[in-house]
């Protein structure tokens, strides 16, 4: 059932959210657009492509106190984080909602993450289909697409003079206003994106494993972490307790397999010393381990930005083709 | 594009993998968006092709030399480049017989990222004095290069005009949107700690959490650390994803070396570095 | 200032020199206040400026480091080394907000009894009139 919701109502219904809820929405932030609490329509901008960062942030915060123990006059006090109203995330494109899906593999998987699960079962998306696509985009080749509406609760597509709304779960129809009129309106065609061989990538990434064609790759890689960081599929983490006279705390935060620390393990071995080892960790577990290990899809749902950020250029569509002429090839 | 320019660094670049005296050219090649460039190794003669300089030309590659310290490397850099090269002599990071250094007299970089290229300069460009590279072994030049006169440290200059409330909440906005991916460092050529303090777990000096005042403590030791080293190509600021201006930071502290030290790092492999010396006489303030 | 406010002050000490100043002054029975809370450093040129940061971001609102006059140091050099990493120190701190007025460096050698007590006393009353810094 589609709806019909006018610029205004959207304002309004915005309006009634961010009062009920937490609300999520993509916010300017100096050049950036970045998913952001608001607490006012205004601050939520509608002209961009997709956000710097991916809102993978508010399901495995950058830093996060999974809980603390509190010195309460002698008894220890567990206390737990939680969120401390609903949240809905506004301005979603189809990407980054498959992204999420991908992530609720490994988190929601018994025994799951509590905190990851509580703001998933508490958290609405409303999706935002694209209209126009980025020069870096390849959505459709990772099994997304500019109007894909699978893994959200609500897909608004903008049209003329508002936007169309499709209701896809429950969830989505409650959180809609009442008073909407039912859209006879044809949908509009997404835009046409570019085609990234990436049939039985899984299959080439084993056959290639020990190819020198990771450390080629890897000579220009800077390990800088900033693809992990902007990947709405990148879910690493280091964890430590932090205690003083007062409280224990445990704090997660985002970690990557680029760190050269990352894989070191206790008495000081590391199975990862060289670059080329460290770059093949990324790509292998996104698109051999990862669908391997939970029977999803690969882990890229073809955002981009990894291919926007990185300092170096290495570009994931580039990677896949090579592995594929690799593969033909018989190796490097 | 040079095209004369292209074809000298390709020239010796090609003589040098031929004859075998460099194992490999570091150098720039086109980037998959068709119009920015990126880092570049070349190893066989027919790779050279690839080799391009242009205005897009902005990443130091003299990073890499540290990576390949066991053969002898052909490396590309522009004249703030090889000031890093002046700085990893200094500090015995490389050794001047394992680099062939080949030198261009760049008109300029301009401000890109992926897909995007601007007309505008980039900050440093418009102070940099230098015409041509400081060190090198091969120099490819074709047109003549002006320079323009830009002021030095007008950035840090118009900060220092703020009062201090207004530059600290300025700098905790800033420091507010540090993920601490650590492009920051990973990019500059003089962090090349193998244990970088923040990495370190025995003391804890900063510890794993993104916050306001972890983020704070990387960003000034992290300057700090660079106190007299930096040599301004700012690219530290070009890779953050989160666009902290990370330039204000280093320019001041390089402004404040050369008036109280009249020093400047990577003009001379030889000298000696302001925070390893000292002049008994001076006086910095702090006699009463 | 209400004179509730007592501020909070981290004193970093050359052993050889200023802690011994400091302690000449507790046998001779000089009183100064007692805001400061000392840390016995080898010497002035060990302060690591990450010290001095962290110091402010636990809840400092003033620091202190004192070490031997110039040309005196029991290591001969390091409190040269420190005199110019200071110098560069407190103007970035400035520089991005800490203010330079709460960071102190002194020279009080170990004979220094009264000179130790008059820069702490100064140093504690500047500090309770500038008010308590806001964690950053």
């Amino acid at each position: 059932m589609n709806l019909y919701i006018s610029r205004g109502d959207l304002t309004r219904w915005l309006d009634q959210l961010c009062r009920e809820r937490i609300l999520l929405a993509p916010v300017r932030v100096q050049e950036l657009t970045l998913f952001q609490p608001v607490s006012k329509v205004e601050e939520i901008t509608l002209d961009f492509g997709n956000t710097t960062l991916s809102p993978k942030g508010w399901f495995l915060p950058p830093t996060e106190a999974l809980f603390s123990v509190q010195d309460n006059d002698g008894q220890s006090q567990l206390v737990s984080s939680i969120i401390e109203k609903d949240a809905v995330i506004f301005g979603l494109r189809p990407c980054d909602a498959k992204g999420i899906a991908l992530m609720d593999g490994p988190f929601l998987r018994e025994p799951s993450d509590t905190p990851y699960q509580e703001r998933r079962a508490r958290t609405s998306l409303i999706g935002l289909s694209c209209r126009q696509a980025q020069p870096e985009c390849f959505c459709t080749s990772m099994g997304s697409a500019p109007n894909d509406s699978s893994h959200v609760d609500i897909l608004l597509t903008e049209i003329e003079n508002g936007y169309i709304a499709q209701v896809i779960t429950k969830k989505g129809k409650a959180l809609l206003p009442k008073a909407l009129v039912k859209s006879e309106e044809a949908l509009p065609s997404p835009p046409e994106l570019q085609t990234v061989p990436v049939k039985e990538i899984t299959l080439a990434v084993r056959e290639l494993f020990n190819d020198p064609y990771w450390e080629q790759l890897a000579d220009r890689c800077l390990h800088c972490n900033v693809c992990a960081y902007v990947c709405p599929t990148c879910y690493c983490f280091d964890m430590r307790d932090y205690s003083n006279k007062e409280n224990l705390e445990r704090v997660r935060s985002w970690d990557s397999c680029q760190s050269i620390g990352f894989s070191r393990i206790a008495g000081g071995y590391n199975p990862r010393t060289t670059k080329g080892a460290r770059l093949r960790q990324r790509f292998a577990h996104k698109l051999l381990y990862f669908p391997e290990e939970f029977q999803q899809d690969i882990a890229c749902v073809g955002c981009g930005r990894c291919i926007k950020s990185c300092p170096v250029n290495i570009d994931i569509r580039e990677t896949m083709s090579d592995l594929k002429r690799l593969e033909v090839k018989g190796g490097s | 594009m040079d095209s004369e320019l292209i074809q000298q660094i390709r020239n010796q670049a090609r003589s040098l993998l031929e004859s075998g005296e460099v194992k490999g050219i570091i150098g720039y090649e086109r980037a998959s968006d068709g119009l920015t460039a990126r880092p570049f190794f070349a190893y066989e003669p027919a790779a050279v092709e690839r080799l391009i300089f242009d205005e897009t030309c902005t990443h130091n590659l003299t990073k890499y030399l540290l990576n390949k310290k066991t053969e002898k490397m052909a490396v590309v850099v522009k004249p703030c480049d090889s000031r890093t090269i002046n700085l990893l002599l200094n500090e015995k990071q490389i050794r001047r017989d394992m680099v062939f250094v080949m030198g261009v007299a760049c008109p300029g970089v301009v401000e890109t990222s992926w897909n995007h290229k601007d007309g505008t300069l980039q900050a440093r460009c418009k102070i940099c004095q230098l015409v041509e590279p400081l060190v090198y072994d091969f120099l490819a030049r074709h047109e003549a290069v002006e320079r323009p006169q830009g002021e030095p440290y007008r950035d840090v200059q118009e900060m220092e005009t703020k009062s201090v409330t207004e530059r600290k909440d300025f700098w905790v906005e800033q420091f507010e949107r540090c993920i601490r991916c650590y492009a920051c460092r990973q990019v500059c050529p003089g962090c090349y700690c193998p244990e970088c303090f923040v990495e370190q777990l025995d003391p804890l000096w900063v510890g794993i959490r993104i916050a306001p005042k972890e983020n704070e403590l990387w960003q000034i030791m992290r300057a700090f650390h660079l106190a007299g080293r930096c040599i301004g190509c700012d690219e530290c600021e070009h890779v953050c994803p989160v666009n902290i201006p990370l330039s204000l930071l280093n320019h001041k502290l390089e402004k404040e070396v050369k008036e109280l030290f009249d020093f400047q790092a990577g003009l001379n492999p030889e000298e000696q570095p302001p925070l390893t010396t000292f002049k008994k006489e001076e006086r910095l303030g702090f006699e009463e | 200032m209400s004179s509730e406010y007592h501020p909070k002050i981290i004193g970093f000490l050359c052993n050889w020199c200023s802690y011994a100043g400091a302690d000449m002054a507790g046998t001779s029975r000089m009183s100064y206040p007692s805001n400061i809370r000392i840390i016995r450093v080898p010497c002035s040129g060990r302060v690591d400026p990450i010290l001095l940061i962290k110091c402010f971001q636990q809840g400092a609102d003033g620091v202190l480091v004192s070490g031997c006059h110039p040309g005196d140091c029991h290591y001969n050099e390091g409190n040269y080394h420190a005199r110019r990493k200071f110098a560069l120190l407190c103007d970035f701190l400035d520089y991005v907000g800490i203010g330079k007025e709460r960071l102190r460096i002194e020279w009080v050698s170990a004979s220094e009894g009264q000179r130790f007590v008059d820069k702490v006393s100064n140093f504690t009353k500047e500090m309770a009139k500038l008010g308590p810094r806001s964690e950053s």
